[in-house]
């Protein structure tokens, strides 16, 4: 295969990936207004465990890491996502209970620091600064793929997980679960007052928000067969952002959309375009900036983002049919205490 | 919509109290916004809650609503106390209340502002999302029914599918109490809920009001406007300075010159002292 289909895919791969990342962290911001800043450490761990979990016994690997139970591909991959649901359970029960939406932002990202910082000094856990490396490559006991081989099928094998996981998400958006997660970021006030135990909502849209990071990370480890920590600097997070920023926050469809803009086109594409003579690298670095230029123009200009949330319309009652006389417009039905109220415009306060 | 009733005289004493509160109080620093409330809500009733503007109404709706808790004092919702209780299990026990500046959801639409309400919803629970999807398409359209029906009852019913937030501010004010009527609440606070509106729609809330009444809602409203007090509201508290003055109907409160100098006093300034 040549050398363009391989760079095709891996631009797909990342689409497809980055797909799951924005679903992930949409429930969480979009649809439940929580500022999870730290959302790239729970993608991190999740590589991670994907990766120790599917490593042999680390005796003898040269590295140092915990697990090392064989696991096969994709029970790895869950593994991955359900770790990143503990951690997130751990951090929700830390900070969600009582912490404004702003300070909440700034506990997660000091929190993703200290993540950061432990990972990459506490070498027993994924070999610190080095990170994992030879990790399984999934289901190589079944295709026995070649390196160019691989990148398509696995492509696609992310596709079919972004899709499974699509489905999944839209279910729940569209009941009345995800209409709640939408009370609670329109008005966490409101949604109280209306009977909704609002801790255990975000904890839950923390949860599922989680679990898509997780395994988003653990797609990443299976993609690239190493994970460490220069692949997930504290600032990754707002790469996720600008996606779902750019591509509309709240509607799954802008997500994907987000996912080809930013990722795609903006952040990976650029790494393919041959280097500008005498500037090694100068491209990599317009390219964040022009990553931070594109959100703050759609923040100007576009705030609701490529493709904005849907407005969610329901079929009316049937009765409503044999109403459609063309004047819908119901006038208020007359109150029958209307008549015993009268106005007068006197002073409201005025006694005796 | 049911048959006209005149408001019942109140019988003070007799009646069956839904809500009751005593000692209530809550500092903000030096500011001792309720310094010990205490009042009966009388079952099925409108009563009426009035004072000066700081007089601290709106801090003791919160407090009985559970969005802020007070320093001391107890309440009781029906038989059960609910002093302390956690906002979200008050609103389920059947009280629900307004803001004084109307808060809408204001992404979702008009339908959904309803929709969102009822308290309690098989289609909360990933679970029933996945494992019983009838159940929830079933309650679903009981809901879209009912909210559709008091949308219309509300002349909101064209604007269902916009977007709250694109609302004027009396249809917001609509909006939020038809919000509240649809989780059919056993009492309902409302915090000037005609504030800021003009007569013809001040007219309209207070018919509602009375619909709710009819309907068996025990309503405790703030309003300034003593015309409105007196045509709809069966029973009146007047609080000042976050202290229960006196209970009763309007009528007799008038010849009450506590309340004249606390709170009537403020604007036909005739008090006898104390
Ligand atoms: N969240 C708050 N923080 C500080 N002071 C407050 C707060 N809420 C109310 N107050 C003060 O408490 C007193 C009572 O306010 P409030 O309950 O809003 O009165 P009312 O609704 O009767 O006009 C006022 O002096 C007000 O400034
Ligand atoms: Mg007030």
């Amino acid at each position: 295969m040549s050398a363009f289909w391989y760079y095709v895919f891996t631009l797909v791969f990342f689409l497809f990936d980055y797909f799951i990342l924005a679903m992930g962290l949409n429930i969480q911001y979009g649809e439940t207004g929580i500022l999870n800043f730290a959302y790239i450490a729970f993608v991190a761990l999740g590589a991670y465990v994907t990766g120790a979990v599917s490593m042999p016994n680390s005796v003898g690997t040269g590295q140092q890491y915990i697990f090392g139970w064989g696991i096969p591909f994709p029970f790895n991959l869950i593994m991955g996502g359900v770790a990143a649901m503990v951690l997130a359970f751990v951090v929700a029960l830390i900070t969600l209970r009582r912490l404004r939406t702003d300070y909440l932002a700034m506990v997660l990202i000091s929190l993703s620091l200290v993540f950061y910082d432990i990972v990459n000094n506490y070498v027993r856990l994924f070999n610190g600064a080095d990170g994992l490396y030879n990790v399984p490559e999934p289901m190589s006991g079944v295709f026995h793929l070649t390196l160019n081989a691989f990148v398509p099928f696995f492509a696609l094998v992310t596709g079919a997980v972004a899709l499974i996981l699509w489905g999944v998400m839209s279910r729940i958006t569209r009941s009345p679960l995800g209409r709640t997660f939408r009370a609670i970021r329109d008005d966490p006030d409101v949604a109280a007052a209306l009977g909704k135990g609002v801790f255990r909502y975000q904890l839950t849209s923390m949860l599922i928000g989680s679990f898509y990071a997780g395994v988003g990370g653990g797609l990443l480890i299976q993609f690239g067969g190493s994970f460490n920590p220069t692949a997930w600097l504290p600032g990754e997070t707002f790469v996720v952002f600008a996606v779902i920023i750019v591509g509309g926050v709240g509607n799954n469809v802008g997500l994907l959309m987000g996912a080809l803009l930013v990722e795609t086109l903006l952040i990976h594409l650029p790494a393919f375009l041959p280097n500008i003579p005498g500037h090694p690298g100068l491209i990599e670095y317009i390219d964040t900036m022009v990553v931070g230029v594109v959100l703050m123009l759609m923040l100007w200009f576009r705030p609701q983002g490529v493709v904005p949330e849907r407005l969610r319309r329901f079929p009316q009652p049937a009765g409503e049919l044999a109403n459609r006389d063309g004047h819908s417009v119901a006038p208020p039905e007359q109150s029958h205490y209307v008549a015993a109220i009268t106005t007068d415009d006197s002073e409201p306060k005025d006694a005796q | 919509m049911t048959s006209f009733e005149e408001p019942a005289i109140t019988r003070q004493g007799v009646d069956e109290a839904i809500l009751s509160c005593e000692g209530l109080t809550k500092a903000f620093g030096g500011v001792n916004a309720v310094n010990g409330a205490t009042f009966d809500v009388p079952r099925g009733k409108i009563t009426a809650l009035i004072g000066p503007n700081g007089a601290g109404k709106t801090t003791v709706v919160n407090i009985l609503s559970g969005a802020m808790k007070s320093d001391s004092g107890s309440m009781r919702l029906g038989s059960t106390d609910i002093t302390n209780w956690e906002r979200y299990k008050i609103a389920r026990l059947g009280l629900m209340r307004t803001f004084q500046l109307s808060r809408e959801l204001s992404g979702l639409t008009v339908l959904e502002n309803l929709l969102a309400a009822p308290k309690v919803q098989a289609g909360e629970s990933l679970f029933n999302i996945f494992f019983r999807p009838r159940l929830l398409k079933r309650e679903e359209r009981q809901n879209i029914e009912r909210a559709t029906e008091i949308l219309r009852t509300y002349g909101l019913y064209d604007l269902r599918d916009n977007r709250a937030r694109e609302l004027s501010g009396g249809q917001k004010k609509l909006l939020e109490i038809s919000r509240g009527v649809m989780a059919s609440p056993s009492l309902f606070l409302l915090d000037e809920p005609m504030a800021g509106v003009n007569p013809a729609l001040i007219e309209r809330i207070g018919g509602y009001i009375l619909d709710m009444k009819a309907q068996g809602v025990t309503v405790l409203m703030i309003e300034h406007n003593l015309n409105i007090v007196e045509k709809i509201c069966d029973n009146v508290i007047v609080l000042a300075e976050g202290r229960t003055l006196a209970t009763g109907r309007l009528s007799d409160l008038r010849n009450n010159p506590e309340v004249v100098q606390a709170y009537l006093g403020e604007v036909i300034n005739a008090g006898t002292g104390h």
